[in-house]
Parts: structure tokens; C-alpha cells; sequence
């Protein structure tokens, strides 16, 4: 879950449509609680106690760096401060900012005395970006005021304001701007909200706006205004939009930007004598179709780019960005403003196609009003009026494809409904109340009310939305939790979890590491591992965006991801490593459509020695059978080792790898890594591994129903030592031994040899059995006649024979 | 060999020969003689039990008894005795010199330490009432974004990079996908929780992870407030974090659920006096959460005028980070030992005093 985009809003801007007396932390944090998430609150401009009016004594080159210089600043401190600039245009006889020793400019950044490439440097001559007054890094201020030198400069350049970013989720662009912001301000504090000022424009004006396709743009309204006199805008204007964090250009530019940041609506102003034909055509871009931007980048404009022409040129792309061939210029005598409602999709489209994201494109994908058109040009027409930048005519052209989309909504809202999901008892006259705050007028209508939706809340269309928002004035902190909640629902177990984690339990106790490794893996790690095109292991899913190649393919076994862990854990230097994980991995389907099979894998592995560095005895290397044994501990666990038989891999010559099979089925696989798929990891110690797939273990108490009683009676043990063919495994030999031994309790290996002292292809093995009875102590015969008859059957069934020494 | 009727007598006169014979073996040879003489299956003591039949009916389960013992300790001394031999074995007493040498170990291991925050969560919600449901990784684009009111097109689904594996098929963003396939199979009233790994095509740093682990808690029943998700996300804080930390609930956006709140608690830095982790605020966001949206019910098939539901959300690697300092994200999926094991003592887990 994650938030949106932020928008940086002006406290002073603010101000110009709702009182605020609180301090900005306290305002910062009502507006969180509201649901305006504020990420930062940030003071800037006027409020440096430390810095100073100073003129410049003399100014001369830096003796190791050409574009520095060595200034002597009468700054009032007595002695004159040596100061190191690097701006192109100071020099001996200016009056300057000087931030002296102790001072915090912008961005916390504190004045010291340093050394700058050997010369010593004890202040600062501020430009305006230092202070946070302007954005204008080329030099420093040049001051055309008389003070004392010292005299502190407080509240005397710029202007103190304060900058919230606040987080605007994507429902809500009507928070995408100051009055917006506003707006929500004076529902919180339940304030007056002061409107801005408008001029009176009429419909009428005789101006052809078409569309080839209504749905990609269903308004389109348009102001003119003659005489333009360009120049810059006034410095309240222009403080603002610094604060805003828009550059100031010029009037024209400057005050559709300032509507934009205003009230949310984008705006643009074309050279109306540039457009070819006095007439707007919107229509999709032809393949093949190219036009300039106002950034000067030659673009396609292609079927999925929404363009704005006038008839036959583009002049611009439609919510993203103007021409530059119709750019307002120094000589513009005529401009056409724009202010248009586009289909949020298009506006997308163009966006992602051009991979042009602008203020006005993220506005437009996010649903903007598309009541307020023409209410936005009567308020740039009236700033424009209002600073003399043009003069406005007095009609202005409208193109509606859809009435529906500037009437207002009316939702029902059921009482009982909002009471029954938030949790309140709240009456329809505290509902009508609440709503009015947001400008949400309704009338009751018995026990629900009716409520009218303005259109610059395109989010609310349906009863849960208007819900929300009474929750949301009504107060999250004011919902009772007094009532504690009774429910006869209660959980359920789940074998299949219960079992996972009593297993990673276990692997824990038995001295692994669980690991957890990701779930991407490199494409060519079913080719390192030679894993062939039978296997559905080289079967992967490919991620059609990856981060990068080695993420792009998703893992089939969680064996290369391990293999990484003990490769990154190789400076590490342990002198073991075991490791397990439990996780999926994700299989294509023979198909190959559809999701992939996501099997549920416990892997484990084992390198370097296989018991800890210590005083008592010899180390020694882990080897197979170790690994053999934890799996064994494992498959017993499970519950399986009944019907579990283990096979060599065939294919896997001269390796040694070996396949468990439980009824038929694969049920794993162990062995030792062959030394050529290590190297392709790098890794130059031995690996040993188990791969089961744990699915295939049914997860329940599948196994025995009841317990075995426990003999009372003593056990009788007999070694037996035997001598086999070649072929004949050692559980081959317990398997018979079980078969035939009665009361038999265990049968453990003690000794296994295999050499030439026995002659060709011979193996023996010496084995422990314990014998005990339910019914009573056995006695010697017994049990020699069972031996007796095990070793008839080892001899018939085997060619097992008793070793005679 | 004459069989002797045994008595008390003559059974630990045997006894005894035979332990010399085995303790004083000087070589493997000579003590496997020994074995088959005293304990062989023809053996002193073999005959001795076989004979004891001859005995008067009182006397034989005390003899019988004390044949067993020596045959037992017997077979001990003989064990030892030949490993001795066989040098595999030293001299050994109860603690030769020095009780203070390091014990015999074998090696130590333990859950990754995401493992146990998510097992501690989950049983929390466990005993709250809430069932365990996990779905796949990979979804379908329906049950990602579509079932879950992100429309396609969609600006909240830039809130989401996703990895595709093709048009309709992705990484799961979120495990919310999980609950739409519950509530699509099992009638309403229902509360479960789903954790599992998601996926945001997002260029790792120190706060951002490609994958990473989540879990999701839904409640729907006739009457389910918003007061009764304020009321279980509280306690499920307090639960973890321990009696003392605070909460708070603000509204905010997530497309599946209306009306919604961001869950923040007090900061485990500073306490609420405010600290670097929690930029100054003393509040950190530890949840997302809301009332399920009617479109998402209307997608499961359920009447949303019959039914109301909570959904929250929390993201598993943030809260292991804040409780316990982690300084990045990419440790977890790292697998350095050295960091794996620091979390395998008892005390990192549970409650935070
Ligand atoms: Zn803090």
C-alpha cells in the first residue's frame, strides 16, 4: 500500500483564502490526522538572524583558483572578514548579504570558518538560492539599499513563508492545489473560505473548437486577450510561485502557472497569430506526424498521442505540453488561453508514449473538474487585467461535448448505512452538517439525506465514498472503541502451516541457518546446473519487465539462490555452512499458459567440515553421509520413510545424485554438486544438498493412529557380521532381516567394509539386532532359532552370507 | 565345560574373572577371545542363565537377575575396553583438569529473523480469531488489480510498479489477491490473514526491495465497523510492540477499501519525542487499512448492503527495520551469516518491554 505524489504549498498562499492562526507544526499535524499526509514543513526565506548588510572593501583573485575570488567585506564585525566568492559578478564597492560565522541558511547548511583551496574564509556572500529567496544561482545579491554595515537583513529580503509538502493520494487532484488545500483547511478549522476574484466573461465569442473524437476531449474553453504587454510579474506574484517552487518567467506565462498552482486547473497560452488557421481541431496524431515541444525536442506524435492543432498543424500535445512553434514570445501581440477538461486515459497515453510527465499532465490523468474551465479563465483573465499584461475580451468560447459532465451528482446516503460502517450513532442532521463543511450540500429525506456532489469531487460517486468523508470529519479519534466485539468466529487450524513451521523448527535445532533467498533467478542457471530440457526445472517464467537479466526468469529450484548465499558467505570464512530454506519455486506448465505450478520446496545445504572447530578431536570434511542423515531425520519426521525408495539419477553419470520416489512419485532429490556447476558459481568447496518437495509429504497425522504398548521385558542384542555380493545393498539386508526376525526391535550397522581382503565385488557389514517380546523375557533359544532362520533367508533370498572368522 | 549349578557365589566369581579378563586385554585380539569365553553364545555366563532351571523356583528370578546385570555391565566394560584399543578414545575422566573447557558442541542455527516476525504476527492474529490462507505469487492482473477496484488505465496502479509475465499475468503487488480467491470460494462471515512475498518493480536501495514479505488481515461479517478495525489493529499493537506504544489512525487511500486509515504508532527511536527515524514526528506508518470497498465485495459474488468487512495490510521488513534498527532492506535477502545469526537468540523475538 503506498501513498501518492506531493504537491508543496505556501502558507502565505494560503492565507489569501482562509484564516490560519495556527503555528505551521500544529496546522501540519491537523492536516496529517485529516488525511493530508504533510511529509515536510519547511521555513524559508527572511528568517536568518545571522546574516547581514555588508559592502565589499576590495576584491581580488584567488591565487589557486581562477574562478574564485579573495574579498575584504566590512561586514560591522570591526576588523574586516576575509571572504572567498566564487560569483562572476562581485566585486569592490557592492553592497552584499553576508552570512557571518553561526549562521543556518537554507537547508540547514551553517556558516563556518573554512579554508577554501588555502585561503581562509570567514562568511559568506548569499546569492538567492542560499537564502531561499529566489532561484537565481548566477551570483550573488546585489543590494540597492543603505545600511550600516552589520545592520541584520531580517525581514528585508524576500519574503518569510512556510512550505508544506503534503501528500495528494490519486483520488483526490482537487488537493492538487492552494485553494484546494484551502478548501479542506477551512473544513477542518470550520472557516470561512474566501474565493478568488474573477472576471466577468460571457459565452458567445465566434471561435471554431472541434473534436474528432468527443470521448478523448469533452471540453474545451477558451479566452482571448489582445494588447499584450510582456514583462515581468509583479514581486507578489513572483514570491509566491518561488515558494511554490515554480520559476518566475515572464507575466503571461507566470500567471497561467499561477492558476494552475491556484486552483488545479492547467492552462495554455498559445501566440494566437501563430496558429496557422484562427480555429482548434483536437484530434489523435497520424503515424509518422512529428512536431516540436516547448522544450525544443522533436517528437513523434503517433495514434496514441492526443493532439491540440489548429485544423492542420499541432501546436501542442493535448494536457502535456505546448508547441514551441506557437510559444509566447516578446513580440506575441495576441494570445488564445486554453483551459480544457481531457479524458484522463488519453492524457496518459500521450504521457507514457512521449515519456513526458509534466504539472499539468499529472493533473489531467488524475480526473481533474471539469466544471471549472471556464471559471479558471475568468480568473487568469482578471490577473491579467489585474497586472496589466493584456487586456481580456470580454467573450469567451466553450466547446461542451457533455452537459452531464458539469452537472452536479446527487448521492443518497443512508444513515444507518454510514452508522453501520464507521461505527457511530450520528443522526441525518449531524451527516447534513458534517457534509456542508466540504461543501457538500444535502437535504434529508426522512431518515437518509440527499447529497449533492459540486464536480471538483469527481472521487465521490457512489454512498461508501461519502461515508468516508463524514468519518473523516467526524474525527478517526472520536470513533469509540469502547465496545469490545463478541465473535463466535474462530480460527481455524491449518495443518499444512502447522507442519511448516514445526519442520523449520526442527532444521533450526538440528543447527541450520534458514535462509531466504529471492525468487528471481538468472535464465542461464538451469544451463549451469545442466539441468536437460526434460527436466521442468529448465521450464521457467519469464518476466517480460525484469530489473535486470540475472532477475528476469523466476526460480524453478531454490538451489542457485542458495548456492549465492554460500558464495556471498564465502569471506565470511566459516568452517562450515548449513543452510535451509523453505519457499516456492515456480514451474511453467507443459502448456505453457496459465499461471505457472508453484511447488513448495525444503532445501538444504552443506559445505566445508561437519562438525564446529573444537578441542575434542579430529575435524573432519562433511560428507554424504552426513547429508544422507539429516535428510533421513527429515523423511522419518515427515513420515514417509515407509514407502520412500531412493535411486540413483541415471542421467546423472558420472555424478552422484539420487532421486527419492515416494508411490510413484518424485519426492526429492540429494547428492553431491559436481565440481563444474560450482565453479560456474564460484565456489570452490565441496556441496552437498537435499531437495524435497514437500507437497508431496501428506501434512496431516497420516501415519500410525495409535501408540505401540512398551515392552516391560529385557532385550536380547546379537551382531551379526555378514558378507554380500556386490549388488546387494545394505538395505536389501535389512529389509530381510525385518521380514524375518520376530520380536526384532532394531537393526543398527555398526561396521561397513568393502576391499580386496574379501575377494572380488564383496561387501560385508556387521549389524546389531535387538530382540524383545511383548509377553516375556526371550530366552537364548528363541532367539537362535530366529537368527537361524535370518541368515537361511539372507542366504536364499540374497546369497548373503555369515562371515566365519 | 562341566555345568556348574549357579549360585549367588559363583555367578560374581564369574562376574569378576571375566571383568579382569576384559580389563586386562592387551590387545583387540586377546579381548574378543575374552567376549566369546564370558559372553559368547556358548559362553560362562550364557550357560550359567541356561542352567538356571536346576535351581529351586525361589532362587531363579534373583540369579536370573544377577546374570543379566553382569552380562549388561559386562558388555559395557567391553565396549569400553575396545575403543580404548582401537584408539579412538582417551583416557577420560569426569572433566579431565579443566571443568571451564568449552563443552562439546555441534552447530547452532535458527529462523531467519523474518521468519520469526512473521510467525510472532501471525499468531497474534491467530488467537484473535483469524485463520491462515496463503494464495500463489503469481497472479492473474483480475485478482491483483481489477477484483480489487484498481481500474486499468488507472493512476493508483502507478502507486504499484508491477512485474508482468505477461498482459494478464504479474507478480503479485500486494497479497490482497488472496482474499478475493477466499471470499470468491467461502460465504461471508470469514477473518484471515494472508502473508506472503510481493513483488514492486522497484530499483533496490536502502528502503526499497523488489520482493519483499506482507501480510494482509480481512474481517467481513453482517456488522463490521470501522470502530472494530481500530478496535484489533490497536490490539494487535500492543500485543507486539508491547502495552506502552500509542496509536493512531488517519485517513488515506488505498483503492480496495473505503473508508480507510493509515496506522501510525509511536516511534520505537524516541518514543514519541521525536528522532531521525521518524523524521522529527515522534509517529511512524506502520499499516495501511480501510472497510472493504463494495466493489471488491461485488467482485466476490457478496451483497454489499448485507455485509461489511475490514482489510489491513503491513509490510513485514518495515517493522523488523524499526523494531529492530535495521539500517537496509537488502540485508534481509542478503544471507550474510554474520547478520542471520545475531537473531537467533531468544530474546529477539516476542514482545518489546
Ligand atoms: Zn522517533
Amino acid at each position: 500500500m503506498g501513498g501518492g505524489a506531493g504537491v508543496k504549498v505556501s502558507l502565505n498562499w494560503l492565507k489569501r483564502y482562509v484564516d490560519i492562526e495556527e503555528d505551521p507544526a500544529t496546522l501540519a499535524h491537523d492536516l496529517t490526522m485529516f488525511g493530508l499526509n504533510v511529509e515536510s514543513v519547511e521555513v524559508c526565506g527572511g528568517e536568518y538572524t545571522d546574516v547581514v548588510f555588508g559592502r565589499v572593501l576590495e576584491c581580488g583573485r584567488h591565487p589557486d583558483a581562477d574562478k574564485l575570488s579573495v574579498c575584504t567585506v566590512d561586514a560591522g564585525t570591526g576588523t574586516p572578514l576575509n571572504i572567498v566568492c566564487g560569483a562572476p559578478n562581485v566585486r569592490a564597492g557592492l553592497s552584499v548579504a553576508v552570512a557571518v560565522q553561526g549562521a543556518v541558511l537554507k537547508g540547514g547548511f551553517k556558516i563556518k570558518k573554512t579554508k577554501l583551496r588555502g585561503v581562509v574564509s570567514e562568511g559568506m556572500i548569499c546569492s538567492e538560492i542560499e537564502l531561499g529567496i529566489g532561484d537565481d544561482a548566477g551570483g550573488i545579491i546585489e543590494l540597492d539599499m543603505e545600511l550600516e554595515p552589520g545592520a541584520s537583513l531580517d525581514g528585508r529580503l524576500g519574503s518569510s513563508d512556510v512550505i508544506l509538502d503534503i501528500e495528494v493520494t490519486p483520488n483526490r487532484p482537487d488537493q492538487l492545489s492552494h485553494f484546494g488545500i484551502a478548501r479542506e483547511i477551512a473544513a477542518l478549522y470550520m472557516r470561512e473560505l474566501r474565493e478568488p476574484e474573477l472576471f466577468d466573461l460571457e459565452t458567445g465569442y465566434d471561435f471554431p473548437i472541434e473534436t474528432e473524437d468527443d470521448s478523448d476531449c469533452s471540453r474545451y474553453s477558451a479566452a482571448f486577450v489582445g494588447d499584450i504587454n510582456i514583462g515581468p510579474s509583479p514581486k507578489w506574484m513572483r514570491d509566491l510561485l518561488i515558494s511554490a517552487g515554480v520559476k518566475p518567467i515572464y507575466n503571461i506565462v507566470d500567471v497561467t502557472n499561477f492558476v494552475l498552482l491556484e486552483m488545479g486547473q492547467p492552462l495554455h497560452a498559445f501566440d494566437r497569430d501563430k496558429l496557422g488557421r484562427d480555429g482548434i481541431f483536437i484530434r489523435r496524431g497520424r503515424s509518422g506526424e512529428s512536431m516540436y515541444t516547448l522544450d525544443d525536442i522533436e517528437r513523434e506524435v503517433g495514434e496514441d498521442v492526443l493532439l491540440i492543432t489548429d485544423g492542420e498543424t499541432p501546436v501542442g500535445v493535448a494536457g502535456v505540453m505546448g508547441g514551441r512553434d506557437s510559444e509566447i514570445t516578446g513580440s506575441t501581440k495576441r494570445v488564445l488561453i486554453e483551459s480544457a477538461w481531457f479524458d484522463p486515459r488519453a492524457v496518459r497515453r500521450s504521457s507514457r508514449e512521449l515519456k513526458l510527465d509534466t504539472e499539468a499532465s499529472y493533473r489531467f490523468e488524475r480526473e481533474g473538474d471539469p466544471g471549472i474551465t471556464v471559471r479558471a479563465l475568468m480568473r487568469v483573465c482578471r490577473l491579467i487585467a489585474d497586472i496589466g499584461a493584456g487586456k481580456p475580451e470580454k467573450l469567451h468560447a466553450d466547446y461542451l461535448a457533455d452537459r452531464e459532465l458539469i452537472e452536479p451528482r446527487t448521492i443518497t446516503l443512508r444513515t444507518k448505512q454510514a452508522n453501520r460502517l464507521i461505527g457511530t450513532r450520528l443522526g441525518a442532521d449531524d451527516l447534513v452538517e458534517l457534509l456542508s463543511r466540504l461543501q457538500l450540500i444535502s437535504v434529508e429525506d426522512g431518515k437518509d439525506i440527499n447529497v449533492t456532489v459540486p464536480t471538483f469531487r469527481r472521487d465521490i460517486t457512489e454512498e461508501v465514498d461519502l461515508i468516508e468523508e463524514v468519518a473523516r470529519l467526524y474525527g478517526y479519534e472520536n470513533i469509540g472503541r469502547e465496545e469490545g466485539r463478541c465473535s463466535s468466529l474462530f480460527s481455524e487450524v491449518s495443518i499444512v502451516d502447522m507442519r511448516n513451521e514445526e519442520l523449520c523448527d526442527r532444521l533450526a535445532a538440528r543447527g541450520f541457518a534458514e535462509v531466504i533467498t529471492t525468487s528471481f533467478m538468472d535464465p542461464g542457471d538451469p544451463g549451469s546446473f545442466e539441468w536437460g530440457e526434460s527436466d521442468p526445472r529448465s521450464r521457467h517464467v519469464e518476466i517480460s519487465n525484469p530489473l535486470t537479466v540475472a532477475q528476469s526468469a523466476l526460480r524453478t529450484s531454490l538451489l542457485p539462490g542458495m548456492l549465492r548465499v554460500i558464495r556471498r558467505n564465502a569471506p565470511v570464512e566459516r568452517d562450515g555452512i548449513r543452510i535451509f530454506e523453505l519457499a516456492k519455486v515456480f514451474l511453467q506448465r507443459e502448456e505453457g499458459r496459465g499461471l505457472p505450478r508453484e511447488e513448495l520446496h525444503l532445501t538444504a545445504l552443506f559445505t566445508r567440515r561437519s562438525a564446529p572447530l573444537q578441542w575434542h578431536g579430529e575435524q573432519r570434511d562433511f560428507d554424504f553421509f552426513d547429508m544422507t542423515g539429516e535428510a533421513e531425520s527429515v523423511l522419518e519426521w515427515l513420515g514417509a520413510t515407509k514407502d520412500l525408495v531412493m535411486e540413483r539419477i541415471k542421467a546423472s553419470e558420472p555424478d552422484f545424485l539420487f532421486e527419492w520416489i515416494l508411490k510413484n512419485r518424485p519426492a526429492g532429490n540429494c547428492g553431491m554438486i559436481p565440481g563444474r556447476v560450482l565453479a560456474r558459481f564460484d565456489i570452490d568447496t565441496r556441496v552437498y544438498y537435499f531437495d524435497l518437495l514437500i507437497d508431496v509429504f501428506p501434512p496431516g497425522r497420516s501415519g500410525r493412529k495409535s501408540y505401540i504398548r512398551i515392552s516391560q521385558y529385557p532385550a536380547v542384542k546379537r551382531d551379526l557380521s555378514v558378507l554380500a555380493p556386490e549388488r546387494v545393498t545394505f538395505s536389501d539386508v535389512r529389509n530381510v532381516v525385518k521380514k524375518r526376525a520376530k520380536h526384532l526391535e532394531s537393526v543398527r550397522l555398526f561396521d561397513y567394509y568393502r576391499g580386496d581382503r574379501l575377494g572380488e565385488r564383496k561387501r560385508s557389514y556387521a549389524f546389531r539386532m535387538t530382540f524383545r517380546s511383548m509377553e516375556g523375557t526371550l530366552d537364548d533359544e528363541t532367539v537362535d532359532r530366529t537368527i537361524d532362520k535370518v541368515l537361511a533367508a539372507l542366504q536364499n533370498e540374497l546369497q548373503v552370507t555369515l562371515r566365519s572368522e | 565345560m562341566s555345568e556348574e549349578i549357579p549360585d549367588r557365589e559363583s555367578i560374581d566369581r564369574i562376574g569378576e574373572e571375566a571383568s579382569r579378563d576384559i580389563t586386562e586385554a592387551s590387545e583387540l585380539e586377546t579381548l574378543e577371545r575374552a567376549r566369546i569365553v564370558w559372553l559368547g553364545r556358548k559362553g560362562r555366563l550364557t550357560s550359567a542363565l541356561r542352567s538356571i532351571g536346576k535351581l529351586p523356583e525361589d532362587q531363579r528370578p534373583v540369579v536370573g537377575g544377577m546374570i543379566n546385570e553382569w552380562k549388561e555391565k559386562l558388555g559395557v566394560l567391553f565396549d569400553n575396553r575396545c575403543a580404548e584399543l582401537s584408539g579412538s578414545c582417551r583416557e577420560e575422566e569426569p572433566c579431565p583438569g579443566d571443568a571451564t573447557l568449552p563443552g562439546r558442541r555441534n552447530w547452532e542455527g535458527g529462523l531467519h529473523i523474518l521468519h520469526r516476525v512473521i510467525r510472532n504476527i501471525k499468531e497474534i492474529f491467530y488467537r484473535m480469531g483469524y485463520s491462515i490462507v496463503e494464495g500463489p505469487d503469481v497472479e492473474l492482473d483480475y485478482y491483483n488489480f481489477e477484483a480489487l477496484n484498481f481500474p486499468a488505465d488507472h493512476p493508483s496502479r502507478d502507486l504499484q510498479d508491477t512485474f508482468y509475465v505477461n498482459r494478464d499475468i504479474l507478480l503479485r503487488t500486494q497479497t490482497s489477491p488472496v482474499q478475493v480467491r477466499f471470499m470468491e470460494k467461502n460465504e461471508p462471515p470469514l477473518r484471515i490473514i494472508s502473508p506472503g512475498r510481493v513483488y514492486r518493480n522497484e530499483t533496490p536501495d536502502p528502503s526499497h526491495a523488489a520482493e519483499f514479505f506482507q501480510i494482509e488481515g480481512l474481517y467481513v461479517d453482517k456488522n463490521v465497523s470501522l470502530a472494530d478495525l481500530l478496535n484489533d489493529i490497536t490490539w494487535f499493537i500492543h500485543q507486539f510492540f508491547g502495552p506502552d506504544a500509542r496509536v493512531r489512525f488517519r485517513p488515506h487511500f488505498f483503492p480496495f477499501t473505503e473508508p480507510r486509515a493509515e496506522v501510525d504508532m509511536t516511534c520505537f527511536g524516541c518514543k514519541g519525542e521525536g528522532c531521525s527515524i521518524c523524521q522529527k514526528t515522534g509517529w511512524i506508518e506502520i499499516m495501511g487499512a480501510g472497510m472493504v470497498h463494495p466493489n471488491v465485495f461485488k467482485c466476490a459474488g457478496y451483497n454489499p448492503d448485507s455485509v461489511t468487512g475490514f482489510a489491513f495490510g503491513m509490510g513485514i521488513e518495515r517493522i523488523a527495520m524499526l523494531k529492530y534498527g535495521v539500517d537496509d532492506i537488502r540485508r534481509f535477502l542478503g544471507n550474510d551469516m554474520r547478520f542471520l545469526e545475531q537473531f537467533w537468540n531468544k530474546t529477539w523475538v516476542g514482545v518489546q518491554e
